[in-house]
């Protein structure tokens, strides 16, 4: 069991990925950094009207890449931060769109209930996964998450509650539930596009605040040191598994909230949404942005989504996807944030940073 | 059973604060632990010695919950602790520092420190996961107050790998001792020192042990016998032998299985 966990580990330390550029012992996002994140808001609120006007399909892509970032943030927040390395996130995800999706066909478009729905939806996936799983590390986590999150698309898929309870159709099967309006009211009416886009990007800055908060919290120095010495941190006297529930749970919210702001938006919930190719395209997006800093898989979540949709056209697009991605592990091992980092830290020694990760690779990998 | 004592070194006053009964563990057909009973008499300096794979670890890892005995038990106080899990033990007083450092290599000193004594003042109530962790300023000051203790204070700020292997040692203890225990367990603190560093490091043991019952794992045979109130030595998972420094020292079956062979 040691071995493949250290073959896992020599693996990271070869390639030089999955290093955290976490911030050890000092504050999650600096004033600076929260500056930044203001600024970054602001940009998109002002260029978002401009871009429905020149072009409304900006608006689309502009949302989804919203809606992934709070994903990827919320998979970062266990697996970079937190050293859970969670393969299953689609299932929250997927199960927060759904719980949507029926809440709004059955129940209201009012976004004040369907959305913290969506969240307990996805708090309670992550803590029955997490239940079953925390207890498993690393690799082994891995892999359970993995298998849990596939046993919920398959319910899903095959609409096994309908078969349960004995009614037409719950999940709405392979189809999916098809017409799910936007929501329509708390106070405002999101059916405007723009409105909805306001929506999803105030959710995603308070999601972003409140995880970054809880990364400076007592909690979130806990997770950081069961990240780094599991073994030693129950030495100390933390209860390490309830920990590690807590903070998977917490993740599986933000999943969840993700899938609600989703759903409505593409109109439709499909099986799709919990398919492990969600959950392993999530934690491209977390190598690519760097992980354990937060926001940088933002920035991967965003730019994965803004690839997708500009290059959907060529057949060839995940070709160059898988390129940006080999680029960034060769030269940029600590993704999108690390090198912003030590471009801001240090900005006349890019180039031998660069220079230096091509050294790196040429000897550890290449041998 | 086969174990014998030489005597009882518990001198009859003080009340035992960790005594296991037919404490046995097996892993798979090797037994590393078989049949110990023994106690450990309160505000004392205990030391386990034997020599290597005779169990010391082992009956280590069962004293603090990472292992469960496969027969036998073991009681704090009065009160059965087998199948309790570490930090279970940690809350009722008993703490372990590790015979290779257990630390976190990448934080300074002080946020090692720090993080043990978080533990106590931290829970799941709101404030712990929104409050910011440096507002917690009791276990900050418990901290450096610890730091002050294991002679740590003036390199607080390092990160914890640059510090030298000695401060890493004292680093390790001053880990465990934020638990603010009664029954501190030590394995091997001296390993690998130099004479310098053995000599501050031995100090230090002794000073924490002017409040705090102590178990030592130790293969450093004039340490043991200077410092030790009680010695245990184990052979192939059994006490071969238990008594006073002078009482092991005079014990013909200790010199033919383990003094004698140094």
């Amino acid at each position: 069991m040691k071995s493949v966990m250290n073959l896992a580990a020599d693996l990271k330390t070869a390639i030089g990925i999955g290093e955290t550029t976490g911030p050890i012992g000092e504050q999650v996002l600096s004033s600076q950094g929260r500056l930044a994140a203001l600024v970054v808001a602001g940009v998109l609120a002002v260029f978002a009207p401009v871009a429905q006007a020149f072009e409304p399909f900006w608006l689309n892509i502009l949302t989804r890449m919203l809606v992934f970032a709070l994903l990827a943030l919320s998979l970062d927040f266990v697996f970079g931060y937190a050293g859970l390395l969670s393969f299953g996130h689609a299932a929250m995800f997927g199960a927060g769109g759904y719980a949507a999706a029926l809440a709004i066909r059955e129940v209201t478009t009012n976004a004040l209930v369907v959305l913290p729905a969506s969240m307990l939806v996805g708090v309670a996936v992550a803590a029955f996964i997490g239940w079953f799983s925390v207890r498993a590390k690393g690799i082994y986590f891995a892999m359970l998450t993995l298998a849990f999150a596939q046993m919920f698309y398959v319910i899903v898929f095959t609409d096994l509650p309908a078969t349960v309870l004995d009614v037409e159709t719950i999940t709405g099967g392979d189809d999916g539930l098809f017409g799910i309006p936007l929501y329509e009211a708390i106070g405002i009416d999101f059916t405007s596009r723009l409105l909805y886009f306001y929506l999803t990007l105030v959710l995603v800055l308070v999601s972003f605040a409140v995880l970054v908060r809880v990364a400076n919290s007592p909690f979130g120095r806990t997770m950081q040191g069961i990240r780094e010495n599991e073994e030693r941190m129950q030495f100390i006297g933390y209860d390490v598994q309830r920990y590690k529930l807590l903070a998977f749970s917490i993740s599986g919210g933000f999943a969840g909230l993700a899938g609600g702001l989703y759903v409505p938006f593409q109109s439709v919930a499909q099986p799709g949404l919990l398919h492990w190719t969600i959950s392993g395209e999530l934690v491209v997006m977390l190598l690519l942005g760097g992980m354990g800093t937060l926001w940088g898989p933002m920035l991967g979540g965003a730019l994965v989504i803004y690839l997708e949709e500009r290059l959907a056209g060529f057949a060839t697009w995940e070709i160059i996807l898988g390129s940006v991605f080999v680029v960034v592990v060769i030269f940029a091992p600590r993704g999108l944030a690390g090198t912003l980092i030590s471009i801001k830290n240090d900005p006349r020694n890019t180039i031998t940073h660069v220079k230096q990760a091509l050294r790196n690779y040429v000897e550890k990998v290449r041998g | 059973m086969t174990q014998s004592y030489t005597t009882d070194p518990t001198d009859g006053d003080a009340e035992p604060i960790l005594s296991t009964d037919d404490l046995t563990k097996k892993f798979g057909t090797l037994t590393a632990v078989d049949g110990v009973s023994l106690e450990i008499p309160a505000d004392r300096i205990t030391s386990i010695i034997g020599p290597n794979g005779a169990g010391k670890t082992t009956l280590f890892n069962l004293f603090t919950g990472k292992y469960e005995p496969t027969e036998g038990r073991i009681a704090l106080r009065g009160d059965r602790i087998d199948g309790k899990e570490p930090h279970h033990l940690v809350e009722r007083g008993l703490v372990r520092s590790f015979q290779i450092n257990n630390f976190f290599a990448d934080l300074t000193a002080r946020e090692n420190v720090r993080l043990a004594t978080q533990a106590p003042y931290t829970g799941f109530r709101p404030r712990d996961f929104l409050a910011h962790h440096r507002d917690l300023d009791v276990a900050t000051e418990s901290a450096n107050r610890i730091l002050e203790r294991v002679h740590l204070s003036n390199v607080a700020d390092e990160t914890a790998s640059n510090l030298s292997y000695g401060q890493r040692r004292h680093l390790e203890i001053g880990i465990s001792l934020a638990a603010d225990p009664d029954l501190f367990l030590m394995d091997e603190p001296t390993a690998g020192m130099s004479p310098e560093e053995t000599r501050e490091t031995v100090e230090l043991v002794e000073e924490i042990a002017s409040d705090i019952t102590l178990i030592l794992i130790e293969h450093d045979m004039h340490i043991v016998m200077d410092i030790s109130d009680q010695i245990v030595v184990m052979n192939e998972g059994m006490v071969l032998a238990r008594g006073t420094p002078d009482q092991i020292r005079n014990d013909e079956r200790v010199q033919r299985a383990y003094l004698g062979s140094e």
